[in-house]
C-alpha cells in the first residue's frame, strides 16, 4: 500500500490541531472548575438576612451547617423546606444549622412571606450572585452544600433527593470534629 | 564497474527502506495519535455531558407564518413554541401563587394595537416526592394566540411586531433561572376586502 508523505505530514498537523484543542479544552474546563469542592474549606461569605442583620459564614464554625440555595419560584426547594425545617429541628440541639440562602430577586418582603408561610425557623439571607460564583456557580436550585464543624465541605449537590438521603448527609457533618486542622483548603 | 552500481543501488535500496520505515513509523504515529486524539475528544465530550444539568432547558419560536389581517379589524397570530424534552415550564396560571407564570409581553405599536393575549391550557403535573402538589405547565410545544388590530388608517403592508416571552423552567428535580425569549413576528395589513359600490346614478362624474 503507497502511502504519501505529503498526505501522511497533512495528517499528523490534523491529528496535532485536534490534540492541541482537546488539550486546551480540558485545561479551559479545569479552570473553570468549581472552587466549592468537596474536601475543601467552603469559601466564607457576609449576607444580610430578611430583617437586616448581617450573617457570615465563618460565624458558624463548630457547627455542622447545610447551606442551602434556593428560590421561592423553584418547585422542588418547596417540596425540599419542609423537609429542612423538621431536620432542623430534629438536629439543631446537636449543633446543626441551616442557611437558606435565597436566590430570589423579588422584594425581600415577598421571600420573607413565603418562608413564614413555609413555617421557617432558619436564618433565611438574601442570595448575591457572587456568593453563587464562589460556590461554582448556581446553574439551578435547590443547591445544598453540607459543610462540617471544621468548614469543609463534605457533600454537595445540586436539585431534589429524598429526605432520608438529606438526613443521612446532615449525620455525615454533625458526626465530624471541628478540629480546623482535619480541614483541607 | 560493477561495484559503483552496486554502492549506487545498496544506497537507492537503503534510501528506499528508511523511506518505507519514515512512512511507516509516520502512519503508525498517524494512527496511534489519530485514535489517541478521537478518544481524547470524545472523552472530553463525554465528561462535559455527564456533569449534572450539562442539559439546559430552553424555549424557541418556531418562524411564525404571517398572518393577513384586513385593516381596522381584529386578527390573530400564533406564536409556536418548543421546550427542550425532559423540561417544563410554567402555564400562564400556575397552580401556586409564587411560581412565575409564563407571560408574553408586547411592545407597544404606534398603529397596531395589541389585544387580548391567549394562552393555552396548562397540564397537571407532580413532582416526586410531592404526590400532592399538582403542578401546572407546558411541555413539548404549545402555541400563544396574539389578538392584533390595525387601526383604520394604517397603509398595507407588513409590519413587525415585538416582544418578550418569560419563562422559568424545571425538569422534575430542579428548577433554572426564570430567561426572557425575544419574541419578533410580523403581520401583513390588508385593504379591507369589502368594496363601496358607486351607484352611478348618484355619480356626479358620468362618463
Amino acid at each position: 500500500m503507497k502511502r504519501d508523505p505529503i498526505v501522511l505530514v497533512i495528517v499528523a498537523v490534523a491529528i496535532s490541531a485536534m490534540l492541541f484543542f482537546a488539550v486546551r479544552r480540558t485545561h479551559r474546563k479545569g479552570a473553570n472548575a468549581p472552587v466549592a469542592a468537596t474536601g475543601k474549606l467552603a469559601p466564607d461569605f457576609t449576607l444580610k438576612t430578611l430583617d437586616g442583620k448581617t450573617v457570615s459564614l465563618s460565624d458558624y464554625r463548630g457547627k455542622a451547617v447545610l447551606v442551602n440555595f434556593w428560590a421561592t419560584w423553584c418547585g422542588p426547594c418547596n417540596i425540599e423546606m419542609p423537609w429542612l425545617v423538621d431536620l432542623h429541628k430534629k438536629y439543631a440541639a446537636q449543633g446543626f444549622e441551616i442557611l437558606g440562602v435565597s436566590m430570589d430577586d423579588v422584594d425581600p418582603k415577598d421571600i420573607a412571606k413565603f418562608a413564614q408561610d413555609k413555617k421557617v425557623d432558619y436564618p433565611i439571607l438574601i442570595g448575591q450572585d457572587a456568593v453563587g460564583d464562589a460556590y461554582g456557580g448556581i446553574p439551578f436550585l435547590p443547591g445544598n452544600f453540607y459543610i462540617d464543624r471544621s468548614g469543609k465541605i463534605v457533600e454537595k449537590g445540586f436539585g431534589l433527593i429524598g429526605k432520608p438521603e438529606i438526613e443521612e448527609n446532615i449525620q455525615k457533618i454533625l458526626a465530624s470534629s471541628p478540629n480546623p486542622q482535619n480541614a483541607g483548603n | 564497474m560493477v561495484k559503483p552500481l552496486t554502492e549506487k543501488s545498496s544506497t537507492k535500496k537503503s534510501k528506499t527502506s528508511a523511506l518505507k520505515f519514515f512512512t511507516a513509523a509516520s502512519f503508525r504515529f498517524s494512527a496511534i495519535a489519530l485514535t489517541s486524539a478521537i478518544f481524547l475528544l470524545i472523552g472530553t465530550k463525554s465528561s462535559a455531558q455527564e456533569g449534572f444539568g450539562s442539559k439546559v432547558p430552553s424555549v424557541t419560536l418556531s418562524a411564525p407564518a404571517i398572518p393577513s389581517i384586513i385593516r381596522g379589524t381584529p386578527g390573530k397570530a400564533e406564536l409556536h413554541f418548543h421546550i427542550t424534552p425532559g423540561f417544563h415550564i410554567n402555564s400562564n396560571a400556575p397552580s401556586e401563587e409564587y411560581l412565575i407564570p409564563t407571560a408574553l409581553r408586547m411592545d407597544a405599536p404606534t398603529d397596531i394595537v395589541v389585544g387580548r393575549i391567549i394562552y393555552p391550557a396548562g397540564q397537571n403535573i407532580t413532582l416526586p416526592f410531592a404526590p400532592d402538589l399538582k403542578l401546572n405547565v407546558y411541555s413539548g410545544e404549545f402555541s400563544v394566540f396574539v389578538t392584533v388590530r390595525p387601526l383604520s388608517s394604517v397603509l398595507p403592508g407588513k409590519y413587525a411586531l415585538r416582544g418578550r416571552l418569560k419563562y422559568q423552567a424545571c425538569d422534575k428535580a430542579a428548577c433554572y433561572p426564570p430567561k426572557e425569549l425575544p419574541v419578533d413576528f410580523e403581520v401583513k395589513v390588508a385593504k379591507s376586502t369589502h368594496h363601496v359600490r358607486h351607484d352611478p346614478a348618484q355619480s356626479p362624474h358620468i362618463h
